[in-house]
């Protein structure tokens, strides 16, 4: 428990905002939803033991709204997840995503938690990260005195480290329509069916054509330190025929790759077995649906 | 259901529902008076240390503390307990678990003393820890309580006939080893109490107290005043599930002894964390079971040993294994049995009552080992239970008769399986071989055979468990309940008991019970605040006694008061000696003449003739015996019979389990409130899935690691689907109208129904709860080396 008072802004757009982070130092953090940032406080985590101050940024407008800008679908850092589960283009267009939407926390944490509040901490099982990589999102990042936009994959840059400067803050993601060619799936496994920090998490998007791969995304969350694309994976797949045979040996490839990449740890004995085989049942949902 | 009952059996209300749902009704934490101030208690991270000192130097001088409360400042008592004083309420010598408070700062700002107290100074050295409770009674182990002389709280035993001739004699024996975890009751209201000083007349304490009786006893000792200067007043509770007994006692006693120092109201409220780190839970149980069967499935021996965790303190561990030596056969009657149970002292979280005190442990092992005679005989569960099922007359394995009631084992099973079409459920989804893949940790990428067809991927299974379970406290006391009911003079009535409202409903029971006895309608009645010093003490609420206990002093109270009015009505409306008078729909009716009378009309009358309208009504259980040196006795002096069919969904790659269906068919006796009882079923259930499946607190060095519900997992609306509420009626003489109990039944069952079907499933026994995924997958639990939540990095 505190005994310093935090200071809590409410900036009412964008440039109001741009300027109160402009000489902003660490003891400044953003609160949206406040799902991690209330409990972070609450439980004296080290990611906010100094914070003094709080923005509130649920009036600024510019960082709200679902619209369509060029072939990409511009989600505003700010949306809960109720508002992405009720919009029909993240539906029909982006249906992992709102498949991940979905899986999160309970209906009362997807009134508050906002899509950037997702990722901007990096937590490993951030439930939408693997779906976002998969669709090649984009974040744009603003500061009083510039404006970027990278990769979701650059900005991610390892355990609960982004890009992201103090000055800084994300104002949009922008997601590429894929081709109607693709298909794909969203798996997350935890421990039970609601209010569950996931333990394994999975996205796929594949395009087939006449029965081999033509092009691949493959990304984890939970198992990895970060949630990532797979890219060794996906380059040993492209062009390969599909059949169950070859499912089975991408599953146990990915097994080798985790391996590589986390290690063994006190989890890998539960997780391992299970991340191949319900990749590989990944794999057969998303081959019976294409059919 | 008797057709005769105009409100019994109905569906009602709760009468506390609307200022629930709608914030109004007032927890302990809503109160707060004038000058009141906090207190923060000072632990330390260790399970067992010897405390060398406690500096205060640098904080004491500081103007946000008032006070601080060492174990110097007890006036009476320094340790307390509701069976053996074992437990301090500071601990000054040392800590013998995690939750164990040294001492406690008060002050006005509870953030400021939070951070105050992190700079208390505590020297203390690390001692052996014991968190293995088969490792407890070892030689060479560090004794917890030194003077207790070992670390055995208690141990009971139980002998029927002779069990090795009866092994001798079996065609088969099996023997089989089971354990469950350490259990939060996970209330939704974590601990708060504040305690205001009266000067001359002691203290008054408001707090979410389950047993305010306990409470004012343990209090009392611990200030060094007689009971009637201690007052407790119960504030709405949310939730308990007997786990507001022991903490709350001692929180209510900390709050007291600062409030009569600080000479200041002063208030104790737990966050998540300290309600888990510090409040009892239920006791892991290592059971193993040896039996001995005849080729037709009669079972000839059983042999029980079980060692339960009780953790520091002895708490209820001597009354809840109690109950589990009587009843660890499971309903059967068998010829021979000898079963040994001892709780022990380790320097885990300490155990106490929870719902089931004792019964969900070996109901888990007995009913796993039903089914495993069963598919060792081919025959099916329902078979084998039928066979050796406890009857009217049958003689239990403490040698008591079973008569004077209903023993309706039999019948609850025929309903359940039944209801759940489970003997060809059972049969089709019965498997030879398991179908669970086994894993090499060394060889960790998957090998294609280790791959899971995908339709073969979800497994269907169903299971069942039965239950008895004595009534009430049984043998471990006296057992009395009083109930205070005045009619006013417009006919409506003030209730009140001495039991309490713990959430499970018992004031619109006790309204129902009132309002058939007396003719009115339950809303008629007002539930007075419970409050010690108005009601003669009924005892603790536990032991799923309230409705029977308490209700038969509610049923003898409107009875005794109806009895008055009825004389006056034959009085006044002139009425013949052999004429039957009735109340009705708040009408009076004479057998002869009918209508009469207005119910408010013969109340106002009555008051005009001077005629006394309030009484206490009163219930005192049948003797029970027990004789604890031979383990023979007459436990309970009634006994309610359940059956539980689980159906599950078992994903085989995951270990995922999902759970269908539940047909839960029980016989509580006559059901008061239809909607209280389903209630209590559909709690039940889901607190029974979660023991199940997810729940279980662990520690690492003695430390809790599942501090709050990101960690320790209880299930959610949406882990289980349909649950089915059945119930059979058996006729009993006891209680209101034979109304038993049902709040633990529903509960215990529900793990061992659980399990079966999901061996059932995949053709695989699991023998150790909960049935997680690791459990499922690999056949065993896995958990960080780490106390710490990666969330907080």
């Amino acid at each position: 428990m505190r005994s310093t008072t935090i200071e809590i802004l409410f900036p009412r757009n964008l440039s109001e905002a741009l300027s109160i982070f402009s000489d902003a130092k660490e003891n400044l953090k953003i609160i949206a939803g406040g799902t991690d940032v209330v409990t972070g406080i609450q439980q004296e985590s080290k990611r906010f033991i100094d914070t003094e101050v709080l923005v509130d940024i649920n009036r600024i407008p510019e960082i709200k709204g679902i619209e369509v800008r060029k072939k990409k679908i511009s989600v505003g850092a700010a949306e809960t997840f109720s508002d992405i589960l009720r919009n029909n283009l993240i539906q029909n267009e982006l249906p992992l995503l709102w498949k991940a939407c979905s899986s999160i926390g309970s209906v009362q944490i997807r009134n508050r938690a906002t899509i950037a509040g997702n990722f901007v901490n990096n937590a490993p099982c951030a439930d939408t990260v693997p779906v976002l990589l998969v669709y090649n999102a984009t974040v744009e990042i603003e500061s009083l005195s510039s404006k970027r936009e990278i990769s979701l994959q650059e900005f991610l840059q390892g355990p609960y480290k982004t890009q992201l400067n103090v000055n800084e803050i994300v104002t949009r993601i922008n997601i590429p329509i894929p081709s109607k060619t693709f298909v794909g799936d969203f798996y997350k496994l935890g421990r039970r069916r609601a209010v569950s920090i996931s333990r394994i998490t999975l996205a796929v998007l594949m395009d087939m054509r006449g029965g081999i791969i033509d092009e691949i995304r493959i990304a984890s969350g939970a198992v990895t330190p970060i949630g990532a694309r797979l890219t060794g994976l996906e380059k040993f797949a492209e062009g390969k025929e599909v059949n169950d045979r070859f499912f089975k040996t991408l599953a146990s490839k990915m097994g080798e790759e985790i391996i590589k990449i986390t290690g063994l740890r006190w989890s890998s004995e539960y997780k391992l077995p299970v991340v191949q085989q319900m990749f590989y049942q990944l794999l057969k949902s998303i081959e019976q649906r294409s059919l | 259901m008797n057709k005769e009952f105009s409100v019994v059996g109905k569906r009602v209300i709760r009468e506390d529902g609307f200022d629930k749902i709608t914030g109004r009704a007032k927890f302990a934490d809503d109160y707060k008076f004038d000058g009141m101030l906090y207190a923060v208690m000072l632990r330390i991270p260790s399970a067992h240390a010897k405390i060398n000192s406690i500096d205060f130097s640098e904080i004491e001088n500081n103007e946000a503390i008032s006070a601080i409360i060492t174990s110097a400042d007890v006036p009476g008592i320094k340790k307390t307990g509701l069976i053996k004083n074992d437990q301090p309420i500071f601990c000054d010598e040392k800590v013998v678990t995690p939750g164990d408070v040294l001492a406690m700062l008060v002050g006005n700002s509870e953030n400021e003393l939070r951070n105050l107290v992190k700079k208390a100074k505590v020297d203390y050295t690390e001692l052996p820890l014991i968190t293995d409770p088969a490792k407890a009674l070892d030689q060479e182990a560090i004794l917890i309580h030194p003077d207790n002389g070992s670390n055995l709280i208690v141990n009971h035993h139980v002998k029927k006939g002779d069990v090795e001739k009866g092994f001798e004699k079996s065609d088969h024996i099996l023997e089989q080893t089971y354990t469950t975890p350490l259990i939060e009751h996970a209330y939704i209201e974590p601990e708060a109490v504040t305690a205001i000083p009266l000067g001359f007349n002691g203290v008054k304490i408001i707090g979410s107290i389950q047993n305010p009786f306990t409470a004012r006893r343990i209090v009392a000792a611990v200030i060094n005043l007689p009971l009637d200067k201690v007052q407790i007043i119960q504030a709405h509770l949310g939730g308990s599930f007997g786990g507001k007994d022991d903490t709350m006692c001692i929180l209510s006693a900390r709050a007291a002894v600062a409030a009569l120092k600080a000479n200041c109201p002063v208030k104790i409220r737990y966050t998540r964390e300290e309600s888990i780190l510090e409040s009892y839970k239920r006791h892991p149980y290592i059971m193993n079971y040896k039996v001995g069967f005849s080729n037709s499935g009669k079972i000839i021996a059983m042999k029980i040993n079980i060692i339960a965790d009780g953790g520091a303190y002895a708490s209820m561990s001597p009354f809840v294994t109690w109950r589990s030596v009587v009843q660890a056969t499971g309903p059967y009657e068998i010829e021979n049995v000898h079963t040994e149970v001892r709780a022990v002292y380790t320097n885990n979280p300490y155990t106490g009552a929870m719902r089931g005190f004792g019964s969900p442990q070996p109901i888990f092992a007995n009913e796993s080992l039903m089914d495993e005679i069963a598919i060792h005989l081919g025959i099916s569960p329902v078979e084998i239970r039928k066979v050796n099922a406890l009857k009217n007359g049958s003689i239990t394995a403490t040698g008591q008769k079973l008569e004077n009631h209903d023993v309706n084992l039999i019948q609850v099973l025929d309903k359940a399986i039944y209801a759940a079409d489970f003997q060809n459920k059972w049969r089709a989804n019965k498997k030879e071989k398991p179908l669970t893949k086994e894993f090499d940790f060394n060889n960790p990428v998957l090998q294609d055979y280790q791959y899971v067809e995908p339709d073969k991927l979800i497994q269907k299974g169903i299971g069942l468990a039965v239950s008895y379970r004595g009534c009430s406290l049984g043998a471990e006391g006296i057992d009395t309940a009083s109930a205070y009911l005045s009619i006013q003079n417009d006919g409506t009535v003030y209730l009140l008991s001495g039991l309490a409202e713990n959430g499970q409903g018992m004031r619109t029971t006790f309204a129902i019970i009132a309002a058939e006895a007396l003719g009115i309608l339950p809303e008629q009645i007002f539930y007075l605040e419970t409050d010690t010093s108005r009601i003669p003490d009924s005892g603790p609420t536990v032991a799923s006694r309230s409705t029977l206990m308490g209700g038969g002093a509610v049923r003898n109270a409107a009875e005794i008061l109806s009895g008055r009015l009825k004389k006056i009505v034959k009085e006044e409306f002139k009425l013949s000696e052999e004429d039957v008078v009735s109340f009705r729909e708040n009408l009076v009716f004479s057998r002869k003449k009918g209508l009469t009378a207005k119910f408010s009309e013969v109340c106002k009358l009555a008051y005009s003739l001077g005629i006394n309208l309030a009484t206490i009504g009163y219930y005192k259980s049948p003797s029970v015996h027990w004789d604890e040196k031979s383990g023979h006795g007459d436990a309970y002096f009634t006994y309610v019979y359940g059956c539980q069919v689980a159906e599950v969904s078992v994903n085989i790659g995951t270990g995922e389990v999902y759970v269908n269906k539940i047909t839960a068919v029980h016989d509580p006796g006559t059901v008061i409130n239809k909607l209280g009882a389903e209630g209590q079923v559909y709690g039940g259930v889901t607190q029974g899935a979660g023991y199940a499946l997810f729940e279980g607190i662990t520690t690492e060095k003695g430390l809790i690691r599942e501090l709050n519900f990101d960690q320790y997992l209880i299930p959610t609306s949406k882990d289980i689907d349909v649950i089915k509420p059945v119930f059979v009626e058996g006729k009993d003489s006891y209680g209101a109208w034979g109304a038993k109990s049902l709040g633990e039944p529903t509960l215990e069952l529900t793990a061992a129904a659980i399990s079966n079907a999901v061996r059932n499933a995949v053709g695989k026994r699991f023998f150790n709860l909960p049935l997680n995924l690791e459990e499922i997958v690999l056949g065993k639990k896995l958990c960080p080396q780490e106390v710490k939540r990666g969330s907080l990095q």
